[in-house]
């Protein structure tokens, strides 16, 4: 279980001068500081796909940053399958499985190897992290690639392995930014039903995308990022009831509503 | 850490170009590039003793010993200059390699003359052996002169030879072999031993900070369950790794190549040379480069996690030979020791400290301050580097 209240976070900006109008009229931006994250709050339980919409610059990347623990926050609270991140991060790392769209490998070592420095970094015997390769091979369609070099990967095959990578510890959540952009049909696919697979063994998981028909095909929960804050946060079902014409017009809603 | 310090080092062996840098470039490269220097340098002096050098002579019969000896000498073809053509136009048009102008006071005794002049044109810039060639047949014939004149005066040889040289130094070197060669030789190769390790470094450096921004594994790896300052430590001790390699592979690969190359006496004299050096003074080497390598591994890894892409990294570390280079030519000039505020001098130290311990001339007690300076400096450069990897701004740019 993911439990998000009250999430802050600023950025020195290094010259306010050289803004430019448009920027300088940004509600978010105070003084030197942009106010990337100013109020962002959701939760997602277990087995729950939560899915964060937002335009870009809202603020997405920045919340899941925190909720991965590469950034602190200012203020708020994060707690992930009940231990609170802020105070123990090393503790939450091993719950989280993080992925990015563009997440990349180390080109010069093979799939194996890279599933296996990750795996061994999260404190993992080398006998579990051999068991949980071929366990993630199986389950992903890895073998015929595995011992070859990432630098001649194709797309799909680095997605797989790159999702292979980020769940060799098991990790309790899985926190994916915007995974399928940039992405072709099929490794898209392939990251959805993944998402899918979590979804079945009860993991929950939060990504953020542009897209609203992955939304719709998998998450349980929206929530709404607009400026740095939660303009909405709800069942599916109820992000679907903003607008009667489409999910278009129910994101644009929800952007134009009140805070949530 | 380990983990971190393994899998950067699988990384770094399957890189070819970071293996070009590290080995190839000290192994074969360098040696390549010296042995074609030295072949055309070689090539160079050789044409130019060889060559026969065009001569025409202005006042031939003021000299006609000279004249005659020019005549018959295989390095000199005689050609008559134009007339109405100065010598120097002669020369700038290529009419001869030179014009010799002989005095006209050459066949009075020197006693009732004054000093010969013989007036050269030729084009100077160039390498040539004018001079040379025409000191090997005028000095004979007014070598005699000069005879003549000092038994004209009754003088004595040793008076004579006080004549010519008023006074000479006796020079009695008390400075063994080692000590003369170590100062010589000892400066140019702390120099390139810093700076090899700056370059071996350097790739790696590149590749795992900002390389790890451009791949996009910088988060995933910043993520990870350990604390931030084993992953800075796990890529500080490979990229200092590879800076003593380099430098250790181009020590070996100029000693080998120098064997290989050399001949007859000069095997014997590296072999003397090297044999003068004891393993201890070798390992205090060594030891000297971890520091120095140290600082160099975290100011590099600082720079590298600062950036945002790898070729950014590369011409902000560009600088850094400037950083290596003065220091280490500060060591080489006169009147700068290995002694008080000097031996505090980081990497000025460790300089002349090399080239103390090259020539066998060290003062041990110096090493106190070397290596509290260069140690003091190496953890301060490294905390830096880990307190720059702890922030957001420096990673998220």
């Amino acid at each position: 279980m993911i439990e998000v209240q009250g999430l802050q976070k600023r950025f020195a900006v290094e010259n306010p001068k050289k803004l430019s109008e448009q920027e300088k009229k940004d509600p978010r931006l105070k003084g030197r500081f942009f106010r990337s994250v100013r109020d962002v709050s959701f939760q997602c339980e277990e087995g729950c796909v939560l899915g964060l919409l937002g335009p870009n610059g809202a603020g997405k990347t920045t919340t899941l940053r925190m909720l991965s623990t590469a950034l602190s926050p200012d203020s708020g609270s994060i707690f992930i399958d009940g231990v609170d991140v802020l105070k123990a991060p090393i503790e939450a790392r091993k719950r989280i499985g993080f992925l990015s769209g563009s997440t990349g490998l180390y080109g010069r070592l093979t799939g194996r190897e890279n599933m296996a420095y990750f795996g061994e970094l999260h404190g993992m015997s080398k006998a579990a992290v051999e068991e949980r390769i071929d366990e993630l091979a199986d389950m992903l369609d890895l073998h015929t690639f595995l011992d070859r070099r990432c630098e001649n990967f194709s797309t799909g095959m680095k997605q797989k392995t790159a999702i292979a990578r980020t769940v060799i510890h098991s990790p309790k959540v899985v926190v994916l930014d915007e995974p399928t952009t940039g992405l072709d049909i099929m490794a898209a696919q392939t990251v959805l039903s993944f998402v899918r697979h979590l979804k079945s063994l009860g993991t929950p998981v939060i990504f953020s995308t542009h897209h609203l028909a992955e939304v719709s095909e998998l998450c349980d929960r929206v929530c709404v990022i607009n400026e740095g804050k939660t303009m909405f946060d709800d069942t599916l079902n109820a992000f679907t009831q903003l607008s009667e014409n489409s999910l278009n017009d129910a994101f644009l809603s929800a952007l134009n509503m009140k805070e949530a | 850490m380990w983990i971190v310090f393994k899998k950067e080092l699988k990384e770094i062996l399957r890189d070819k170009k970071t293996l070009f840098f590290m080995i190839a470039l000290p192994l074969l490269i360098i040696p390549a590039i010296g042995g074609v220097v030295g072949y055309f340098s070689v090539k160079a002096v050789t044409e130019a003793e060889e060559k026969i050098l065009k001569v025409s002579i202005v006042n031939p019969n003021a000299a006609p010993q000279i004249t005659e000896e020019l005549q018959r000498s295989e390095f000199f073809e005689i050609v008559p200059i134009e007339s109405g053509v100065t010598p120097e136009q002669w020369v700038k048009s290529k009419g001869a390699d030179f014009v010799l102008t002989m005095p006209d006071s050459y066949t009075a005794p020197l006693l009732e003359s004054n000093q010969r002049v013989f007036v050269i044109h030729l084009n100077d810039a160039g390498l040539n052996l004018v001079e040379r060639r025409l000191k090997e047949i005028i000095e004979p014939y007014l070598n005699k002169q000069q005879q003549t004149a000092f038994q004209t005066l009754n003088l004595s040889e040793e008076q004579s030879a006080g004549l010519i040289e008023p006074f000479v130094f006796d020079k009695i070197d008390v400075a063994d072999k080692r000590e003369n060669i170590g100062e010589k030789v000892g400066g140019m190769l702390t120099y390139f031993i810093f700076i090899l390790c700056l370059q071996g470094a350097m790739m790696p450096a590149a590749d795992l900070g900002a390389g790890e921004k451009e791949r996009g594994t910088l988060e995933t790896l910043l993520i990870s369950p350990i604390e931030r300052k084993y992953l800075v430590l796990g890529k500080f001790l490979t990229i200092a790794l590879a800076g003593v390699m380099t430098a250790l592979i181009t020590v070996l690969s100029m000693a080998i190549w120098g064997i290989v190359l050399s001949q007859g006496m000069a095997i014997q004299f590296v072999a003397e040379f090297m044999g003068a050096i004891n393993a201890i003074d070798f390992v205090l080497i060594f030891f000297m480069l971890i520091p120095i390598v140290s600082i160099l591994a975290s100011i590099l890894l600082s720079i590298s996690t600062y950036a945002r892409s790898f070729k950014e990294a590369q011409s902000y570390m560009a600088p850094l030979v400037f950083v290596v280079i003065v220091p280490t030519l500060m060591s080489s000039l006169p009147g700068i020791e290995l002694t008080g505020g000097w031996a505090w001098v980081p990497l000025t130290n460790v300089a002349l400290a090399i080239k103390e311990l090259i020539k066998g001339t060290m003062d041990y007690y110096q090493l106190i301050p070397i290596f509290v300076s260069s140690m003091a400096i190496a953890l301060g450069t490294l905390s830096f580097c880990v307190y720059w990897f702890n922030k957001e701004k420096v990673l998220f740019r």
